[in-house]
């Protein structure tokens, strides 16, 4: 579409054809050598036992463990639960506070401090959770003077109540991602159209519903796309918090890949599981991302 | 535009209780992890949580005296202004292509970028580790800075695409006709006229760079490469437990030069942290 040349000098037709992937080519190069390379000698190592330097080959051996391991299903399902609340909560905070926000003159000098919890490194916030909530006590204490529950929870004593102090972390860390987009999203959207629905006497939930929302909608698929991406990938919060516990049910993929290669050194099988999760992710991003790309740009 | 006036139905009541709420729950941690940071070390971990904390600079003397914390302060910034230099010499051009060249294959290059993004740290971490360790980078800040700048290539290509593409095509043809080439329209022209776009693109590569955490851990397995994120992650101290006070300070100094950034560029934000995809 933007090839309109009017004086072509000296260069060869070729040359000029080859000009755009020439600029390409640096930035093609290096991204294959941190994606196809490795994820060549993942597939490569996946077909190993790997015992420190001894190699021995198992041909689909890690693969057919992996399928039959507890603890892999376990750490899908718990990204997935863990993402799946996290995701959800999050986008309803900050549409709920971007919708208040976004018109009101006197928040609009005091966004930034809606926005502080994400410029905090992800290890810190992780800190800052793990003391609130299990090292300080701090959360039940307030709960407590509450009058909420009697006395100290051991949030690393349940199941679901570990699994809250994640989602708890991450809500609070990546609310602000979204709200900043769909405060944007709700800007540069036609006021003409809601003030029009406001005159014919629509109530404000009526017009967020039926006009804003829709009209939010490739941007919503976008933020919550790209924050979805970034959620089954939880790492930090997990190795800082929880480790896993109780009994696994904090495990995210990328926590039981790190365990199963830098902990316990089975190196094959993690470039096994490495692998599963990259066909995860390419059918994801083929898929999902793709379409929100798309819709997004028109 | 319609200004603001006072609607029926939408209490301005409701609405300040909903973003006061949601105004301290952003604030209220921040700040007293910044009380953590100032006081002794015995009031941290209590039996009963402490609010009024004694004021105590005993973090700070641990940090100057036992940690080098100058050193994982310096290695952080050399890491990722590197990785960011390198991002913006590959992206650049990359980003010029994608915006202004029509050619066999843009669309899926273009994709192919884009969902380097969506890889997982941990898919690529064993195989990293080896390469790197093959390569003797193991420790290195080289490492870190091939990996961050690797981490945002495409967010940075992609940001700064999109930024490219609202350039006025009459600028460059003007050019182009006076008989510019390509590549000096690309500099004198292409890259002033979207400069917001690529400090855009720079601030937020630096920023994903300095929180970058799971290939710090394998890379930096000594001292000698830690920076900022994993330093904190080792202030647990061995036989003292975890350090809070000595964390709380060390992540205020990595938030005050992030904070100031993102005010810079506070109104491009948006349109950053979304590869260009919503205009803000």
């Amino acid at each position: 579409m933007a090839k309109a040349t009017p004086k072509p000098r000296r260069r060869s037709p070729l040359l000029r054809k080859a000009f755009p992937y020439l600029l390409l080519t640096p930035a093609l190069l290096y991204l294959m050598a941190i994606t196809l390379y490795p994820g060549l000698f993942a597939i490569y190592q996946s077909l190993f036992v790997v015992r420190f330097l001894s190699w021995t080959w198992t041909g689909f051996g890690n693969y057919s463990a992996i399928l039959q391991d507890r603890e892999f299903w376990a750490a899908l399902g718990n990204t997935a639960i863990i993402g799946a609340i996290s995701l959800s909560l999050q986008t309803a905070i900050a549409l709920t506070i971007a919708y208040f926000a976004y018109r009101d003159p006197f928040i609009r000098g005091w966004r930034i401090v809606y926005l502080m919890p994400m410029l905090f490194m992800p290890s810190a916030v992780a800190f800052i959770w793990k003391l609130a909530f299990n090292d300080g006590r701090v959360i039940s204490d307030l709960l407590m003077s509450l009058g909420l529950i009697e006395r100290n929870v051991d949030w690393l004593g349940n199941i679901w109540l570990a699994r809250m102090t994640l989602i708890v972390a991450d809500v609070w860390q990546w609310t602000p991602f979204l709200f900043i987009i769909f405060v944007a999203g709700l800007q540069s959207q036609d006021q003409e159209i809601e003030e029009a629905a406001r005159l014919d006497g629509a109530s404000w939930p009526a017009i967020f519903w039926n006009i804003s929302l829709p009209m939010m909608r490739p941007i919503i698929v976008v933020a919550v796309t790209l924050r979805g991406i970034d959620i089954t990938t939880m790492f930090t919060n997990v190795y800082v918090m929880t480790q896993g516990s109780p009994g696994g049910a904090t495990e995210t993929m990328s926590y039981f890949i790190y365990r199963q290669g830098f902990r316990m050194f089975n190196f094959g099988y993690a470039s096994a599981a490495s692998v599963l999760m990259l066909i995860l992710t390419i059918v994801i991003a083929q898929t999902v991302v793709k379409r929100a790309f798309r819709s997004g740009k028109s | 535009m319609p200004k603001p006036r006072k609607r029926r139905g939408e209490s301005l009541i409701l609405r300040y209780l909903v973003l006061g709420t949601w105004a301290l729950v952003c604030m209220l941690p921040i700040l007293w992890f910044l009380s953590i940071g100032f006081r002794p070390r015995t009031e941290v971990i209590t039996p009963q949580p402490i609010y009024w904390p004694t004021f105590s600079l005993d973090a700070w003397h641990l940090l100057m005296s036992d940690w080098p914390i100058a050193r994982y302060l310096r290695n952080s910034v050399i890491a990722v202004a590197g990785s960011v230099v390198i991002d913006l010499v590959l992206g650049i051009p990359a980003a010029y292509a994608l915006a202004r060249y029509d050619f066999k294959g843009r669309e899926d290059i273009g994709f192919f970028i884009l969902s380097t993004r969506m890889m997982a740290p941990a898919i690529v971490a064993v195989p990293i580790f080896f390469l790197f360790k093959t390569m003797g980078l193991l420790d290195s800040l080289w490492a870190l800075m091939l990996i961050y700048a690797a981490i945002n290539l495409s967010l940075v290509t992609w940001i700064i695409r999109s930024y490219m593409m609202d350039i006025p095509k009459e600028l460059e043809d003007a050019a182009r006709t006076d008989g510019a080439s390509d590549l000096r329209i690309l500099w004198e022209i292409i890259i002033p006229a979207c400069l917001p776009g690529i400090i855009t693109a720079a601030v937020i590569a630096a920023i994903f760079a300095i929180n970058e955490f799971l290939f710090t851990l394998l890379i930096a397995s000594t001292s000698r490469a830690y920076t900022m994120s994993v330093a904190l992650a080792n202030f647990t101290g061995g036989s003292d437990g975890i350090i809070y006070n000595a964390i709380a300070l060390v992540s205020f100094i990595a938030f005050v030069p992030i904070l100031i950034l993102v005010i810079l560029i506070q109104k491009h934000l948006s349109r950053g942290l979304t590869m260009g995809a919503v205009k803000g």
